[in-house]
């Protein structure tokens, strides 16, 4: 309902954005220059138009809109494809997807082995008499198949199976069409149905057992072409002269493998005897008697259309992108409807992930833990100041009291192993990345930055420094992994560095591109006015490369967050890149998605912060 | 509208990509790295001489991205497909069917570095320390069964997620007291700081194994019976071969990508069951297949994609007969 309501007011919005942009296009165009950046400022419909138009795509290739405004299409599609699924090993042997028939296919496969074996035999150095033999034993092998075709070798009995295949599909067309298929319905059976639950409800995804009468009449027919469908598959061309053949080729094989000697001998022999395994399944059948079945499949796919009328309409505009697939045990969403999920189910699961006892792989998403303030005082006192203190530390005597000693309190209190009240503090896969991306960002700007000044500054900077920066920074992240697994561990450190390193080469190259783009005249302005050269860093260099600097970071954050996944991927313990490590290895498209998302939100929102940063820091910009 | 009318395209272009086509060349995928006798006949053709269609043949990184290309249509059947990642896909009710056993071997190794002073007898001092383990693999598979095995409360364990070469590192640097994983790289570099968890008798005893399969996608079986047939007959025959006469691992081994030597040395440890032994032993009631997929089954199973309460009716043995 929710998704219904939503999906309309996206459309409304699309179409508001587009009228009302354009409106304003039409004012604006005769007061403003092209190329004047004044024109991309203010124009938030234009935002409310990218993210309605996102959505709506959305919304309709993951299905979301086709199951809020058709709850039961699912469900009735489920029918059809059991039906296409009982229909498939029948409808695939006959050229209707395919080109050619099956027995045409089995007769061109076998021809061209039967071909492959007299090649075979004719570059082989047997003795004339058993050459003879073999030749024979092949061209006997042609003929039994060659014969499947022709009537007059047909087993009996099989014209009247293929009628009565063939009778009974087409009176399944008409009792599809006829009104009052399937008959009235049976109450517990219905009573089970509507019991289901809906589609995406569980796990099941589609609800299997017919919920509609539409739905019915499919399923009805599925359960019907089953058994016709076995029937047919049963159909061998197994005549008693077709097999009296095999049985001969199977026989002179056996006499001749007896007196054979050499080895490929042998081996040409059992290569007869495996093709004529082949030919004994007798698929081939000649063409005219399989004919009706291919005219009554044609009736029923015309009473499968008719008696689908608007589902499939349905099928087409509200669920594109894929099909509903029957399976072994239930039906299932294929193309975009499985790997595009719905934007109401990846709010579902992220709702029920960010349940702080839930969370994934037993840590929570975002959320706080009570930490007492030893734990810190750990973090910050090193140990070894205990042992700076003059004396022992305390030992058991022979009561087995250990006399702790002031030594010990020390120790104590520099392992934080003292109790203390907790403070709250964030914890979380999120919180876990969040950290990360900050402190690999914080040290990129706090060592890169400075660096790069130098670099526009110094010669020996520039020429010291320039090969290290230029030849690591084409490197991938990813391709560091190895080494910085053996330098740091396993711990958070390696991360940070790893994104560190990103953020770093980034820095320096715009910071110094902002020193060396620093107009001259304003450098000697300052040197006449008096200013040493400390002041002519902070006062003239610093402000002129800020705007290049602060885009360095912009271009950074975006480019941490894209280096998450695999820093997370060195030793994953905790962080949305890991989340979204395990979940890619088990195809779990809606955990996927929601990390993907939360990726995108969280670079969004640091890039906003920074947008925000640069209009306050340095309004002059694009002024100059 | 133009975007209108580009949706529509889009549609259809996807709605056409549906149909397939299927019978006109057959579409396998399988592993660089893992040797296996039909690699043979792989390379002289002999598969597409019996289906009467070519057979092309891609490689794969992953058993995940197998299932993937499955569902997208481009492949027809997967030969030696791991079990974790056939698992993960149908309890997401992937229209996808097991087949046949392509070959087992014996589990994924743990591996325990040298000076930890752990091994099986007291393996549960692991509680508390750190594992690497690449996650929802087989080798995560023999992981939780080992821990089960030998009583250690896998909760308590700090369980790191690598892949076996950065586990490998992991490991001689001692950042993990553990490291589980695949791959005759990975493995070799983690027997050299240390030694596994449990041999080969000992996983046995614990009913411990490992076996790849051979998938097909449901729309394929139905239509082509014969061609997958006519498939595991190929293979079976060149198993059958390669048991009597191994001449030719050298072609074998070019086509895996891997030395003479090192073939020899993974094709050791393989195992490839007969079909009638698959029917008899494996797939029957109660059989080692049968246990083993049910047991993996409830491994793998996530709130989402639970476990099925019945994994025969993804299984389909009827082409082996």
């Amino acid at each position: 309902m929710f998704v219904a309501i939503l999906y309309i007011v996206l459309v409304i919005v699309l179409v508001w954005s587009i009228v009302h942009g354009r409106k304003v296009i039409r004012t604006e165009r005769t007061d403003a220059v092209f190329g004047n950046p004044i024109r991309t400022q203010g124009g938030y419909h234009w935002v409310a138009c990218g993210v309605s138009s996102l959505m709506l795509v959305w919304f309709t290739f993951s299905w979301d809109a086709g199951r809020a405004f058709f709850p039961n299409a699912a469900n009735e599609l489920c029918q059809v494809a059991k039906l296409n699924r009982a229909l498939n090993p029948v409808r695939s042997a006959f050229p209707l997807d395919n080109r050619h028939l099956l027995g045409t296919r089995i007769l061109k496969r076998d021809l061209h082995q039967i071909e492959l074996l007299s090649e075979q035999l004719g570059e082989m150095g047997l003795a004339e008499t058993d050459r003879e033999k073999i030749s024979a034993l092949i061209s006997d092998l042609r003929q039994t198949l060659v014969l499947q075709a022709s009537t007059e070798y047909m087993a009996p009995g099989i014209m009247g199976r293929f009628q009565d295949v063939a009778a009974r599909i087409k009176q399944l067309a008409r009792d599809i069409q006829s009104e009052d298929f399937p008959g009235p319905a049976d109450e517990t059976r219905l009573a089970e149905a509507l019991a289901q639950p809906g589609w995406g409800e569980s796990s099941t995804e589609i609800p299997v057992l017919p919920k509609t009468e539409r739905g019915r009449i499919f399923d009805a027919a599925a359960e019907i072409m089953t058994g016709i469908t076995a029937d047919y598959s049963e159909i061998r061309n197994d005549g008693p002269d077709l097999t009296g053949r095999i049985e001969d080729i199977r026989q002179s094989i056996e006499e001749l493998e007896a007196i054979a000697v050499q080895q490929e001998h042998k081996d040409i022999l059992s290569d007869i005897e495996k093709i004529s395994k082949r030919i004994d399944d007798f698929r081939v059948f000649p063409t005219q008697v399989t004919q009706g079945i291919e005219a009554s499949l044609i009736l029923l796919e015309q009473a499968m259309q008719d008696r689908q009328g608007s589902l499939r309409f349905i099928d087409a505009w509200a669920l594109p992108g894929g099909n509903i697939l029957a399976g072994n045990n239930a039906c299932s969403e294929q193309g975009s409807g499985r790997w595009l999920p719905k934007p109401s189910d990846t709010l579902a699961t992220f709702i029920w992930m960010a349940d702080p006892g839930q969370g994934y792989k037993g840590f929570p998403l975002f959320w706080y833990k009570m930490k007492p303030v030893s734990e810190m005082v750990d973090f910050i006192v090193p140990d070894w100041i205990a042992d700076l203190i003059p004396g022992e530390y305390g030992h058991h005597d022979e009561q087995g009291d250990i006399d702790y000693g002031f030594k010990d309190s020390i120790y104590n209190f520099a392992t934080g192993d003292f109790d203390s009240f907790s403070v709250p503090v964030p914890t979380g896969h999120i919180w876990d990345s969040i950290l990360r991306v900050l402190a690999g960002l914080f040290l990129g700007i706090l060592l890169g930055v400075p660096l790069g000044l130098f670099m526009g500054l110094s010669r020996f900077a520039k020429g010291y420094f320039d090969p290290l920066v230029e030849l690591y920074r084409p490197v991938p992240p990813l391709a560091w992994a190895p080494l910085i697994l053996t330098i740091f561990g396993i711990q958070d450190d390696g991360k940070i560095f790893l994104l560190f390193m990103v953020a770093f080469a980034i820095m320096v190259i715009s910071a110094r591109t902002g020193a060396t783009g620093t107009q001259l005249s304003k450098i000697h302005a300052a040197h006449s006015l008096g200013a040493s050269n400390r002041q002519i860093i902070q006062q003239v260099i610093l402000p002129n490369s800020l705007p290049e600097i602060l885009t360095g970071i912009r271009i950074s954050i975006g480019v941490c967050w894209g280096t998450l996944v695999a820093a997370e991927m060195l030793a994953g313990t905790t962080g949305i890149g890991f989340v979204e490590n395990v979940a890619r290895k088990q195809s779990d498209y809606e955990i996927i998605w929601m990390t993907i998302i939360v990726m995108g939100v969280l670079g969004l929102l640091f890039d906003l912060i920074m947008r925000f940063v640069i209009d306050r820091t340095i309004p002059w910009r694009g002024k100059g | 509208m133009k975007f209108k009318k580009s949706l529509i395209a889009v549609s259809t272009a996807f709605f056409l990509s549906t149909l397939a086509n299927a019978a006109d060349e057959v579409n396998v995928a399988f592993f660089l790295e893992w040797a296996t006798p039909n690699q043979v006949a792989k390379v002289e053709q002999q598969y597409d001489d019996a289906l009467g269609v070519p057979v092309n043949w891609t490689n794969f990184d992953a058993g995940t991205q197998m299932t993937e290309a499955m569902l997208a249509g481009d492949i027809d059947i997967s030969y030696s497909q791991g079990l974790a990642p056939f698992i993960n896909a149908v309890n997401a009710n992937a229209p996808i069917k097991l087949i046949s056993i392509a070959v087992q071997y014996p589990a994924n190794d743990c591996v325990v570095r040298n000076g930890e002073g752990i091994d099986k007898s007291n393996a549960n001092e692991l509680e508390g320390k750190s594992v690497a383990v690449p996650l929802a693999t087989m080798a995560d598979y023999s992981f939780r069964m080992m821990m089960r095995a030998l009583d250690v409360d896998v909760d308590e364990i700090n369980v790191v997620d690598q892949v076996p070469a950065d586990a490998a590192v992991s490991l001689a640097d001692g950042a993990v007291s553990m490291a589980c994983g695949f791959g005759a790289d990975s493995m070799s570099k983690m027997y050299e700081v240390g030694a596994p968890l449990m041999n080969l008798a000992d996983k046995e005893a614990a009913g411990i194994i490992s076996f790849d399969v051979v998938s097909v996608t449901e729309s394929f079986a139905q239509e082509n019976p014969d061609m997958v047939k006519t498939f595991l007959e190929v293979t079976e025959q060149a198993n059958k071969e390669f048991a009597a006469d191994q001449s030719k691992i050298d072609v074998i081994a070019k086509d895996a990508g891997l030395s003479v030597e090192a073939t020899r040395n993974q094709m050791s440890e393989f195992y490839f069951p007969s079909h009638s032994e698959q029917l008899s032993e494996y797939f029957n009631d109660g059989g080692i297949a049968s246990v083993a997929i049910s047991v993996v089954g409830g491994a793998f199973a996530t709130p989402e994609n639970p476990a099925l309460d019945d994994y025969s009716s993804v299984i389909d043995t009827s082409y082996m007969q």
